[in-house]
């Protein structure tokens, strides 16, 4: 294994979609990142601005139908191999969202899931446990 | 000066990150998180499957009794459901350690069946009365709210006309 993969195993690159979500989860997603009590950067990953840097996706939201065909596009973009964590219940079930008519989720009807992190919004420390998770399948990954 | 003694009392206190996830976090006893069901204390309802906005609860009809269900994974923590329980069979716990592989997505459910009694009158199947629920409607449990508890709807009435409720 060369240099390279062997650092990005302990650095993933994180990367957000917001799927259509209410900001809830977005803003538990910034508290994560922001506050010191919380502190993501702690487990080695990082926030990026850009699809093509990502390796762990965060998605948020319960994927609406006007905006399904931009999310899947951003995700394409995003090099392999990559782990996709789903926050709240929105991406995983459509939560309040649930068979509403402008909903197209959840989103592992389009994309692999990996990782699910439950709750409405999920308190900061339940994103912490998620995202160690991917870590870990990341690094079985690269 | 002053930011010398903030210096000082920072060092003091050490660091406010929190240990996640090599430790546990603390979490308020009020925190709404993962729901719990009590079947002892259950009236069968169904209060709590109408008023649940995420449809995460199920109740199915089954020859052995009530069979209640919970998809966590729809569950949006609102605590509705404890609201108007009104035996509080369901309550909301503050453990959020929810995230799970997407292997385990249909399996973050929770099972339990309200068992029928046998009426001690006819012998039909009736849901049972709760302890809680003879709390509630009674200030004192006496012989006689004892004796109409393992009742059905049809035997009480005539016991009460009758008066035979010893
Ligand atoms: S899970 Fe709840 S907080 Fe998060 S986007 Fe959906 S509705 Fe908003
Ligand atoms: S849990 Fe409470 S609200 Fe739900 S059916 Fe039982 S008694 Fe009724
Ligand atoms: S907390 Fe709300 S969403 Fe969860 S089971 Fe109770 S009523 Fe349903």
């Amino acid at each position: 294994m060369n240099f390279l993969s062997r650092m990005s195993k302990k650095s993933p690159w994180l990367y957000r979609i917001n799927a259509g979500s209410c900001n809830g989860c977005d803003v538990e997603l910034a508290t994560t990142a922001c506050i010191p009590r919380y502190d993501v950067e702690r487990l080695g990953c990082q926030y990026c601005g850009s699809p093509k840097h990502a390796d762990i996706v965060l998605v948020t939201g319960p994927l609406t139908a006007r905006v399904k065909d931009k999310v899947l596009r951003v995700y394409e973009e995003i090099p392999d191999p990559k782990v996709t964590v789903a926050i709240g219940v929105c991406p995983i079930s459509g939560g309040v969202f649930r068979e509403s008519y402008s909903i197209v989720g959840p989103i592992d009807r389009y994309l692999p899931v990996d990782v699910n992190v439950p709750g409405c919004p999920p308190r900061p420390q339940a994103i912490i446990e998620g995202i160690a998770k991917a870590i870990e399948i990341w690094a079985g990954r690269i | 000066m002053a930011f010398l003694s903030i210096l000082m009392k920072n060092l003091l206190k050490g660091p406010s990150t929190e240990p996640l996830p090599t430790a546990d976090s603390p979490t308020p006893a009020a925190y709404r998180g993962k729901v719990t069901f009590d079947e002892t204390a259950c009236v069968g309802c169904k209060m709590c499957e109408h008023v649940c906005p995420g449809g995460a609860i199920r109740f199915e009809e089954r020859p052995e009794g009530l069979r209640f269900m919970i998809w966590h994974n729809t569950c949006v923590n609102c605590g509705l459901c404890s609201h108007y329980c009104l035996t509080k069979a369901i309550k909301l716990s503050n453990d959020w350690h929810l995230s799970h592989l997407q292997a385990d997505k249909y399996r973050l459910t929770d099972q339990a069946l309200v068992a029928y009694a046998a009426c001690s009158g006819c012998g039909t199947k009736m849901l049972p009365t709760a302890d809680a629920l003879m709390r509630l409607a009674y200030k004192k449990v006496s012989p006689r709210s004892e004796h109409l508890r393992h009742l059905c709807p049809d035997c009480r009435r005539s016991a009460s006309v009758s008066g035979d409720i010893q």
